[in-house]
């Protein structure tokens, strides 16, 4: 073996060890939940903690259909997520083209702004929108929550979807008028399927922002209106904490999360990368 | 049948403080091959894309047929364009690029397929249908982008240096092509060009562009044996022409202290001109003016020898490559019916009897 060879080897396994170290550090909380998860509750607050133990799938069970059942509140996120999604997608590309495209007065200040909504710090406007929703009766809506969400998401969107449109060349679209294709027919048929890729990344963001979100769901929810995030935190009580159950609920609303990152990795990564290396194209 | 007349008129345009066109005219008629020659940035693309409908003029009438169309949406004008880099859809097969205009100007579906394939067939892709862009060599896409453009039998037919991204021999092989396709779907065609020898070969007739302006409309044959002006002669042919300074006096026409009568008079008070001379017109004569040979390029049929008369340079073409060591005299002498004047002040081309 020449020893450029032995130097590639030597390299790789530091590296490996060095990957393994960091991996561990961000997967041990998950590794945690899923161990408490399947131990009882009793046995989650024995010290030192059992490293033996028989694995039940009880927490399981009650977390779906025990006294405090996450299933009607997993509806309420899909149906939360899922709306936030498709009209911040709806709304979103159209708006994203019109950035990218038209010669509007004022782009540039308008482009800000929308930016600049992602800089407030979110929970400087729980206390505003709760005012806000209060007075027009939105509080505890699934329209309220919905529109609260976009606020963030459609900025959001707006933004990621201009750098993807951008890089797009004129002269397709010229060409398309050229071919007799109205401004719509142009987005349809020409813009759209270019911009898949980046639409998929805009989706998944937006979809797992509103299906993770806390804060607002907890000030602006209620009995009506929980997302699961919120919904969890009925098996922590002033009296006690059901550890076991908390993180089987927890795992169970992460399923979706941890089922779409899996899908769309790929996406992801090359959503992010396109629009970074491509670049340039504008005259 | 379309007819395919294009009349531009008084047509300005300024991009912020840049002055794009300056009230230029232009009469394309119909059926016509038409170039506008020029370097880049000299309002020739502007022009075409104003023809297309993707600019508008801030002065100036644009008429197709008699009809002005000047603020026309591109839709309205059944224009079709080959862009310099095809911009074809990446996302469609070669059959839905090429059917994508017939779809968008309502075709019914079942005469789309094969009006996509006679087009296709018609610059030979019709093999390559169910490829992506992506998957086409250069050439390929050019013609695909073709195919695209006539399958609509459109009124006008432009064309944004189209030949410019292939390679050398490509060029050549599509230029004949081009010209050919446009005889048989007897359309017309603009096209735009920096490349001369493209013009020169393509056009029934060209505008020399230069800064905003037309500094002439003619055939290529006026063009390169009458050029209108200093600046057409400094352009058209390759090398250009040799301009020198002379004084005329009657048809008696001085240079560099040697004077030859001209065989047609120039019509002309005299004084102080331009003298304009082909590389090509030059020859060696023991009885010429000396020049010194600076250097001497091999262009492998013919050569060309870098010659200093005084302080001009001139450019002479030699049919071959044996023409002594750099620093030696070499006595040459200018073909007497083969001269152009020009007037010094104005550039304008010096009419000679007969013109």
């Amino acid at each position: 073996m020449s020893s450029y060879r032995r130097a590639a080897t030597r390299r790789n396994i530091v590296l490996m060890i060095v990957a393994s170290t960091l991996l561990l550090i961000w997967v041990f909380p998950l590794l945690w939940a899923v161990i408490v998860s399947l131990k009882s509750e009793s046995e989650v607050l024995a010290y030192p903690p059992s490293v033996f133990f028989e694995p039940t799938g009880k927490n399981y069970a009650d977390a779906l259909f025990g006294d405090f059942s996450i299933l009607s509140s997993l509806w309420t996120s899909t149906i939360v997520a899922t709306a936030t999604t498709v009209l911040t997608i709806v709304l979103a590309v159209p708006a994203a083209y019109a950035f990218a495209r038209l010669r509007l007065p004022a782009k540039k200040t308008m482009g800000f702004y929308t930016l600049a909504t992602q800089m407030v710090p979110p929970v400087g406007l729980v206390i505003p929108y709760f005012l806000i929703l209060n007075k027009v009766g939105m509080l505890d809506s699934y329209e309220g929550m919905i529109i609260v969400y976009l606020t963030f998401s459609l900025p959001f969107a707006i933004w990621l979807m201009v750098s993807y449109m951008e890089d797009i060349p004129f002269e397709m679209e010229e060409a398309a008028f050229l071919d007799k294709a109205s401004r719509l027919q142009t987005l349809w048929h020409i813009i759209i399927p270019q911009v898949r890729g980046g639409i998929a990344v805009t989706v998944i963001f937006v979809f797992l922002n509103a299906w993770n979100e806390f804060l607002f769901a907890v000030q602006l929810g209620g009995n009506n209106v929980r997302p699961v995030t919120v919904a969890m935190y009925n098996f922590v009580s002033v009296e006690q904490t059901l550890w076991a159950k908390l993180s089987a609920a927890a795992l169970i609303a992460m399923l979706p999360v941890v089922v779409i990152g899996i899908i769309a990795q790929k996406q992801i990564v090359k959503g992010l990368t396109v629009g970074a290396v491509k670049g340039g194209g504008r005259r | 049948m379309a007819q395919g007349r294009v009349h531009l008129k008084g047509i300005y345009k300024r991009f912020g403080n840049f002055i794009a066109l300056k009230h230029i005219d232009l009469d394309i008629q119909p059926v016509e091959f038409f170039a506008l020659l020029g370097p880049s940035g000299s309002g020739k693309t502007t022009t075409l894309r104003m023809i297309a409908g993707l600019d508008t003029p801030d002065e100036g009438v644009i008429e197709v047929d008699g009809e002005d169309v000047t603020f026309a949406p591109p839709a309205d004008r059944d224009i079709a364009m080959v862009f310099q880099n095809y911009a074809l859809y990446p996302h469609m097969t070669v059959r839905d690029n090429i059917a994508f205009p017939l779809k968008m100007d309502k075709m019914p579906k079942a005469e789309i397929e094969p009006a996509v394939v006679r087009a296709a067939e018609r610059v030979d892709i019709a093999h390559l249908l169910h490829r992506r862009p992506g998957q086409l060599s250069g050439g390929q896409q050019q013609r695909c982008a073709l195919a695209r453009a006539i399958v609509r039998q459109p009124k006008l037919f432009l064309l944004d240096e189209p030949l410019s991204n292939l390679d050398a021999q490509l060029r050549l092989q599509t230029r004949v092509e081009l010209k050919k396709l446009q005889r048989a779907l007897n359309v017309t065609a603009i096209y735009v060009t920096h490349d001369q020898e493209e013009a020169m070969t393509l056009a029934d007739r060209m505008a020399v562009f230069l800064e905003g302006d037309i500094l002439q409309v003619g055939t290529p044959d006026e063009v390169f044996n009458r050029p209108a002006s200093i600046a057409v002669a400094a352009f058209i042919g390759s090398p250009p022409m040799n301009l020198l300074p002379a004084t005329l006096d009657g048809d008696r026409l001085t240079v560099s202290g040697h004077s030859m009568t001209l065989p047609r008079a120039p019509q002309h008070p005299g004084g102080e001109v331009t003298m304009g001379v082909r590389p090509s017109h030059v020859r060696i004569d023991p009885q010429g003016l000396p020049t010194r040979l600076y250097l001497s390029e091999n262009l492998g049929e013919s050569a060309l020898l870098n010659l200093y008369l005084g302080d001009e340079l001139v450019k002479m073409r030699v049919a071959s490559f044996n023409a002594g060591a750099e620093g030696e005299t070499v006595p040459i002498a200018f073909d007497i019916d083969t001269i152009h004047l020009f007037e010094s002040g104005s550039g304008r081309r010096i009419p000679l009897a007969g013109e």
